[in-house]
């Protein structure tokens, strides 16, 4: 597969709309059309959400999915950028840096996928989602939230898999459990070629280790505490079995089996 | 086209202007050259660059603060070896001065990787690291007080005649005597403030953020204390000062200037927006272009020049 890989840049951005999707989560969406036609399934935007603010850092998003010269991000509040981030309005101006980071790897051959998705880990899989089914690849998903309203993207996600199943910790939609024993099951009966997983780190260990133990490739996205995000200030490393990465530019989606899941405290043993 | 000269001198290295990047915050411009022609900048500063390589400290490594944020990287490096093979291999092919930042446990340390770099005609100057907050052996060890200062200044000035700036913390009682300390030694000029020692304590779990307790602070929160610190430096000692600390904006580089900076050096502000250094450049040229100073090293020291 031959990607063609788009530079970087700085896209001034203009808010579309910006609303509740589902409970304690929005999704706001953006005219940028540079960043809209260049960014590929699993990459992510570096958003400056306010110039006036007393934080100063950039907001890293992944991109839900890319149309007509429009982004779409989804987010949930949990801190000042994304308090900021949902008092914004239509019309307003902000500025995104991107596409940036390695995506999601859809390899040649491939007729089945599983996608993992675990709350807002539902982000990364609009994209995959999309260019999955664009390939012809069989899809399962299989998706885990707090309770049925925090479940997001379910129409797309239903339009466009072969089977959605779900899985909530209150019982209020599929499964009263974790989306973690739906992806075992559907490692056992589906025999997936490929398995992409995004959300809690525990959560994204215990799948990798599934499809460790039943031979299946698996690529997960990993969320760490970014500041530049374009490869310079080594902020977001990921500790690998081939020394660190950079989740910003090595990452965000890495082979499963290159993580070093035991994290500890200290990278390599420390010096 | 203006006609402002923004020529700078650092000891034997002309810059064609005032601004460079700051330490850690640019790796090593590879990341930042597909978003400008780096040979718009007076010079690249790299990472701190060891002797072996160094594997930095544990996530996370940042935490945000009012206008501001904590780092605490640990001079994540791949060695000097490596660092020649591979970015400074890179930067010589760049039309921007390079200037590579030194870091070690130890004085000898630091002067092995001086003399390494001593030979690499790529490199045209030094910047010797005794203030960073986020290693326990070295660092701002050397930095606050003056006769370890000394001691590094002294082994790496033995090793090499490139022009060698010393870069100052401001986690000390009294700035001056460390830079005096370093002029003594043979420092062709100082650079300060490099991070302030912070904390932020998360207040569910009860434990600092960051892992080792504590970090960096930069950002536009430093801003007036770096100011303060160029202002006192710039006049106790006669060899140029490169100032730093939250500059954001061509405004806040003149700031510095007024204060005694020959030079600057945009750090955090990287993170945010790129493209800022060449915006404080240009916008500094049109600073002074608008108040009709024909030289940018006229505004050196004038807030206390002309009192």
């Amino acid at each position: 597969m031959c990607t063609e890989v788009h530079a970087p840049a700085i896209e001034p951005v203009v808010v579309v709309s910006n609303e509740r999707v589902a409970e304690g989560v929005s999704r706001i969406v953006l005219d940028a059309p540079r960043t809209a036609g260049a960014v590929e399934p699993g990459q992510f935007v570096h958003l400056r959400v306010s110039r006036h603010a007393d934080f100063i850092l950039r907001r890293p998003f992944s991109v839900h999915r890319a149309r007509d010269g429009r982004i779409e991000i989804l987010y949930q509040v949990v801190g000042l950028g994304t308090r900021a981030l949902e008092d914004a309005v239509p019309d307003d101006v902000m500025d995104v840096i991107g596409p940036l980071g390695h995506g999601w790897h859809v390899p040649e051959g491939a007729h089945r996928a599983l996608v993992v998705a675990g709350g807002l880990g539902a982000a990364p899989m609009g994209m995959l989602v999309e260019r999955l089914a664009e390939r012809g690849i069989d899809v399962t998903l299989a998706q885990g939230a707090p309770s049925a309203g925090r479940l997001l993207a379910r129409e797309l996600f239903d339009s466009l898999c072969s089977r959605a199943i779900v899985a909530t910790d209150d019982g209020s939609a599929g499964l009263c459990g974790f989306v973690t024993v739906l992806s075992a099951e559907q490692l056992e009966r589906d025999r997936p070629d490929m398995v992409y997983v995004c959300g809690p780190e525990p959560m994204q260990r215990i799948v990798a280790g599934q499809c460790a133990s039943a031979g299946v490739p698996c690529q997960v996205s990993l969320e760490r505490l970014m500041g530049c995000g374009i490869g310079a200030c080594l902020s977001c490393v990921v500790i690998t079995h081939d020394g660190l990465k950079r989740a910003c530019v090595d990452g965000p989606v890495f082979d499963a089996a290159d993580v070093v899941w035991d994290t500890g405290a200290d990278p390599e043993g420390g010096r | 086209m203006s006609s402002v000269d923004m020529r700078v001198r650092i000891g034997e290295l002309e810059l064609r202007n005032p601004v460079m990047t700051a330490s850690g915050t640019f790796g090593s411009g590879r990341e930042y050259a597909d978003f400008f022609d780096l040979g718009r900048l007076g010079a690249v500063v790299t990472k701190g660059v060891s002797l072996e390589p160094w594997t930095g400290n544990p996530s996370p490594r940042i935490v945000e603060t009012p206008s501001g944020m904590l780092n605490s990287i640990g001079l994540q490096n791949p060695g000097v070896e490596a660092f020649c093979a591979g970015d400074l291999a890179w930067l010589a092919q760049q039309d921007v001065p390079v200037i590579v930042n030194v870091v070690g446990h130890r004085a000898d340390e630091y002067a092995t990787v001086a003399e390494r770099l001593d030979g690499e005609s790529a490199v045209d100057a030094l910047e010797v690291n005794i203030s960073c907050p986020n290693v326990d052996a070295g660092g701002m060890a050397f930095g606050t007080t003056c006769p370890a200062a000394a001691e590094v200044v002294r082994s790496v000035r033995a090793v090499t005649d490139k022009a060698l700036i010393v870069k100052l913390s401001p986690n000390v009682s009294d700035v001056t005597e460390i830079a005096r300390a370093v002029e003594a030694e043979g420092a062709d000029a100082v650079s300060l403030i490099n991070t302030l020692l912070g904390m932020v304590i998360d207040t569910r779990t009860f434990r600092p953020v960051l892992p080792r307790g504590v970090g960096g602070l930069s950002g536009p929160a430093v801003r007036p204390v770096a100011v303060r610190m160029v202002w006192q430096v710039a006049q106790a000692i006669d060899v140029p000062v490169i100032g730093m600390g939250g500059i954001t904006c061509p405004n806040d580089a003149a700031e510095f200037m007024l204060a005694g900076a020959s030079a600057v050096a945009v750090g955090t502000a990287n993170f945010i927006d790129p493209t800022t250094t060449v915006g404080v450049a240009d916008g500094l040229e049109r600073f002074c272009a608008t108040r009709g100073i024909e030289r940018v090293t006229d505004l050196v020291g004038a807030a206390w020049k002309n009192q």
